[in-house]
């Protein structure tokens, strides 16, 4: 029991669980954050659109008296504007916790978390290739540039990634839909996969779901793999100088050799980057799914902003950032894996 | 028996704000068995001196004209892949002015130590491993250290790691750039037991050690080397150098460090007026004339060559 | 000394020709709409013809003149972009100098919160303040990109605060008993002109690519126009599949034009002040 006792202490004092432990903290620190935030925006925002967006369904609705009034006492009840505002705020918080996100109006009765979880395989399927493929392909292609500074390849790789470092996801996606499937008419105009099969593990289907992954996929690559291309080149530049590499050096290390250590020492700081932005590779990437008319989170994100549908908002707002929080904590995991000095608690934050 | 010998040889940095002359002219010879040590101020060459003496060059340094023969083998006409497989490493060794983060950061000593090793020997790694943990223990290092990651270690003993590492192969020539001068006293005595060690058991030949420090000079170096802006002003024994200094450089150079010591106590403590040259316009001439007290018209115009005016005395200087 | 330093830094050649279009398309957006005076929003051409010498840029689906619309909004989004960093910047730069002066606890946080709001995805929040505004002008959506994206701003600011405050000038100072407040402001932000004029830059560019991602989804300004909101019609009146390029490659190409030429100038400076990288 005693000794069990010491195991467990002497497991917290290891500098990768009290670092793993300070992350979890600190991850769900945000979340309450961010969550308290969309609670409490629109009871701050002046004229309370709530309420408002409360009146304005009743009025609008076209539909029989019973369903309106059915609409609304569900978001009275689920809203609780007549309470207090700790009140509702609690009820919001435990709804939150119990994975309750609301009922949706503009797509009435269905619930917000049913709508997002069919929505959301989608755009995780189209993301998370697309980001590990313009993350390994950018590092890789900025890593050759940086080694030969200067040279051939990095003068012509050098201005092509800053180009499309600044290109938004979805303006190239438009650009690539207009030339490939609007002028050559290579590549379907938008959807996930052909309107006449079913989603389904048949060969036609995987086929047709490939073929229409295409673009929507090049656009989030292309356009991201530019700035990885750029932050590895400088990086693989600063490694180049480095003590190390000149001490290797005048060991007789072949070149090969070199350029694998100074590979291995920049791509830590890039898995850093990763983690910092998700955020913003979501979010352009749920723009790219509107150009391409794909059936993903980006398209519930639209409809809920443009129709007002508060309760949509809020739930999807949640879960997406529910999802960044993770894949932020993996990635994380995988850095204390690869760097050896945040094992041994050297550095970290 | 001379092991390295350099004659004439000038190394300059191009750079954006013009020509910088580090090392101009300068020719030193390193007996086998030799420590010889090279001091001078901040700035005036020493480092890029050591590594144009194992033609270690790397843009935006060149190398422009000069001959270094080591070990009879003429090294300033070799390309840098035959001075990698052959030369560096093997026959000579640096252990840079950075020593304290010379190591690959993320890979453990004894990784980088088999990395090292099988560029010039095909060993398998269990005997590369061995052959370094017995290495470690014949120089009193724990042999633990080989499976700590660089930044586990103290700065004493990341250096100690360096230098051993550095004459895992039994160079001949080992080239130490201020290898103590970021440590503590009692630390930096360790390093100098370590290099004392390394000659003991014959590991190494001969060291040159580079340092802007007399007084840590004068307890390795046989002979001594002055270096002034990118030139060898002096030349001698060592404790002929500290006893009697010719260069006026080397007399405020002396005077200013060693001046607790009985010996020189009773010298004035000379001042030495102005700043060093700018290496990319030094001044013609002596480069010394504008902050030295005899400085004659000649000074200014005929540069001094450096000739030998003893026995195993060489100096810089028109006084001479 | 400074303008050695300008000189110096106006013979960079990617920094020169950025700057200049930067310049010349702040003068288009200026200037333009005075020169071109077609109303951007009058319906009154043939819908969808392609460009033409009556319309360079041609016209969209409701016949409303292409290049009269770019012009409206490159001014629109210059505006935007330069409102909104210079409120992350006043935020960043105050909370990263009252955490580097003060230090201590004040430092501990701030540092919290920043990190905090740091990690939270800008983007997201974004969208989520704007959708709750009916009614959204260009001041209105130039607050919610500047709330949200100061945290860089404040960490580096504060970073470089410290690396300074080593130095000596900063010890002087003390010593001579000036008030935290008085160092920061005599001493410390003169020798950050540099760096944060970067911070400027690229936060500009970043809030343009904000007003244009917060527009195509539909919560962008709700009058006017910006290349963001051209984008926005272009494809809500699907532009591309129906081919025509002239309504969406213009508003496009300025955008990426602008990005990249800020983020050029940025690391032509960077080069220039960290000498890491400049090397030779
Ligand atoms: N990579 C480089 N690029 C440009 N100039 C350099 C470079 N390295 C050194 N220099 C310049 O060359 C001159 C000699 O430098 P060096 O490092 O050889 O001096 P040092 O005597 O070793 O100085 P220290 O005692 O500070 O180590 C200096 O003026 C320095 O600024
Ligand atoms: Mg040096």
């Amino acid at each position: 029991m005693e000794g069990e006792k010491a195991v467990y202490r002497g497991l917290l004092k290891r500098p990768v669980v009290k670092l793993l432990i300070r992350k979890v903290v600190f991850l769900f620190i945000t979340y309450f954050v961010f969550i308290t935030i969309i609670f409490a925006l629109p009871r701050l925002v002046p004229g309370n659109p709530l309420a408002e967006m409360l009146a304005n369904i009743l009025q609008t609705m076209q539909a029989t008296p019973e369903l309106v009034r059915a609409v609304e006492r569900r978001l009275m009840e689920e809203f609780g504007l007549h309470k207090p505002w700790h009140e509702q705020y609690i009820e919001f918080l435990g709804r939150m916790l119990r994975g309750d996100l609301g009922t949706s109006y503009s797509l009435y009765p269905r619930k917000v978390s049913e709508l997002v979880f069919t929505y959301l395989p989608w755009t995780l399927g189209l993301l998370i290739p697309a980001t590990l493929v313009s993350w390994i392909a950018g590092n890789t292609l900025g890593a050759l540039a940086g080694y030969r500074r200067g040279g051939r390849f990095d003068n012509a790789l050098l201005p092509v990634s800053l180009i499309l470092s600044q290109t938004p996801y979805y303006w190239l996606a438009m650009i690539l839909l207009y030339t490939f499937s609007v002028k050559l008419r290579l590549f379907p105009l938008g959807g996930a996969y052909p309107s006449h099969v079913v989603p389904s593990f048949t060969l036609e289907f995987i086929a047709g779901y490939l073929y229409h992954y295409t673009l929507p996929f090049l656009s989030i690559v292309l356009a991201a793999a530019g700035g990885w291309a750029i932050g590895m080149r400088v990086l693989v530049i600063y490694e180049l100088r480095s003590d190390y590499v000149d001490f290797a050096d005048s060991l007789g290390l072949s070149d090969r050799k070199l350029l694998q250590y100074v590979f291995k020492n920049s791509v830590l700081p890039q898995v850093t980057g990763l983690a910092l932005n998700l955020g913003t590779i979501l979010g352009g990437s749920l723009i790219t799914e509107l150009v391409f008319s794909y059936p993903g989170t980006g398209y519930l994100v639209f409809r809920a902003l443009t129709r007002l549908d508060y309760p949509m908002i809020q739930g999807t707002f949640a879960i997406l950032f529910l999802t960044l929080i993770l894949a932020n904590f993996l990635v994380d995991l995988v850095y204390m894996v690869i760097d050896p000095r945040i094992r041994t608690g050297y550095i970290g934050e | 028996m001379t092991l390295l010998m350099a004659e004439n040889i000038k190394a300059y940095y191009f750079t954006r704000m013009g020509t910088i002359r580090a090392v101009d002219g300068v020719s030193l010879g390193v007996d086998k068995g030799m420590v010889l040590g090279v001091i001078g101020e901040s700035g005036c060459g020493k480092s890029t001196f050591i590594n144009t003496l194992m033609m270690n060059i790397r843009s935006p340094l060149r190398f422009i004209e000069g001959r270094v023969e080591l070990d009879g083998l003429v090294i300033s006409e070799m390309s840098r892949e035959q001075l990698k497989k052959d030369i560096w490493g093997k026959l000579v060794a640096l252990v840079p002015q950075s020593a304290l983060n010379a190591l690959m950061p993320t890979m453990k000593i004894r990784d980088f130590i088999v990395d090292a090793v099988r560029q010039h020997q095909d060993l398998p790694k269990e005997e590369i491993v061995g052959m370094a943990r017995r290495r470690f223990e014949e120089l009193n290092l724990p042999s633990d250290t080989l499976n700590l990651y660089p930044h586990e270690l103290s700065g004493g003993m990341r250096q100690r790691a360096v230098i051993a590492i550095a004459t895992l192969l039994n160079p001949k020539l080992l080239l130490a750039d201020e290898v103590t001068s970021a440590l503590d006293v009692s630390t930096q005595k360790q390093v100098l037991n370590l290099l004392a060690d390394l000659r003991k058991r014959r590991i190494i030949d001969s060291v040159v050690y580079v340092s802007h420090d007399i007084a840590v000079v004068r307890q390795v170096a046989d002979k001594m080397a002055v270096m002034y802006a990118g030139k060898v002003v002096e030349v001698a024994p060592t404790e002929d150098m500290i006893a009697k200094p010719l260069h006026p450089y080397t007399t405020a150079l002396v005077n200013s460090v060693l001046t607790l010591e009985p010996e020189v106590r009773k010298r004035e403590l000379s001042y030495l007026p102005g700043e060093p040259p700018s290496l990319i316009n030094p001044p013609r001439g002596c480069r010394f004339h504008p902050r030295c007290s005899f400085a004659k018209e000649k000074c200014e115009t005929e540069e001094p060559p450096l000739v030998e005016v003893s026995e195993k005395r060489l100096v810089s200087c028109h006084l001479f | 000394m400074p303008s050695r330093i300008l000189l110096e830094i106006f013979k960079i050649k990617k920094f020169t020709i950025s700057l200049a279009i930067i310049l010349l398309l702040l003068f288009i957006g200026l200037v333009g709409p005075s020169i071109y005076p077609t109303d951007p929003f009058e319906a009154v051409f043939r819908p969808e013809d392609p460009p033409s010498s009556k319309n360079p840029l041609g016209t969209d689906s409701y016949g409303r003149d292409v290049l009269a619309q770019l012009l409206h909004g490159i001014r629109m989004s210059l505006y935007i972009g330069f409102t909104a960093s210079l409120i992350a910047l006043a935020i960043g730069v105050a909370i990263g100098s009252i955490a580097g002066v003060k230090g201590g606890l004040t430092d501990e946080v701030l540092m919290s919160v920043t990190n905090v709001v740091l990690a939270l995805p800008s983007i997201l929040l974004m969208l989520l303040i704007a959708a709750y505004f009916k009614y959204r002008d260009p001041m209105l959506v130039s607050i919610i990109i500047g709330v949200t994206s100061w945290p860089w701003v404040a960490r580096a600011v504060r970073a470089q605060l410290l690396s300074l405050r080593a130095r000596e000038f900063v010890h002087f100072s003390r010593m001579a008993g000036y008030s935290d407040f008085r160092i920061a402001v005599e001493d410390l932000l003169p020798n950050m002109a540099a760096y944060i004029f970067m911070a400027l830059v690229l936060l500009m560019s970043g809030a343009m690519m904000a007003e244009a991602g917060l527009s195509m989804i539909g919560v962008g300004i709700t009058r006017g126009a910006s290349l963001g909101i051209m984008l926005y019609w272009a494809q809500m009146l699907e532009a591309v599949r129906r081919g025509l390029w002239w309504w969406f490659v213009p508003p496009g190409s300025v955008l990426v034009a602008l990005s990249a030429s800020l983020l050029m100038i940025s690391t032509a400076l960077d080069e220039y002040f960290s000498p890491r990288l400049k090397g030779r």
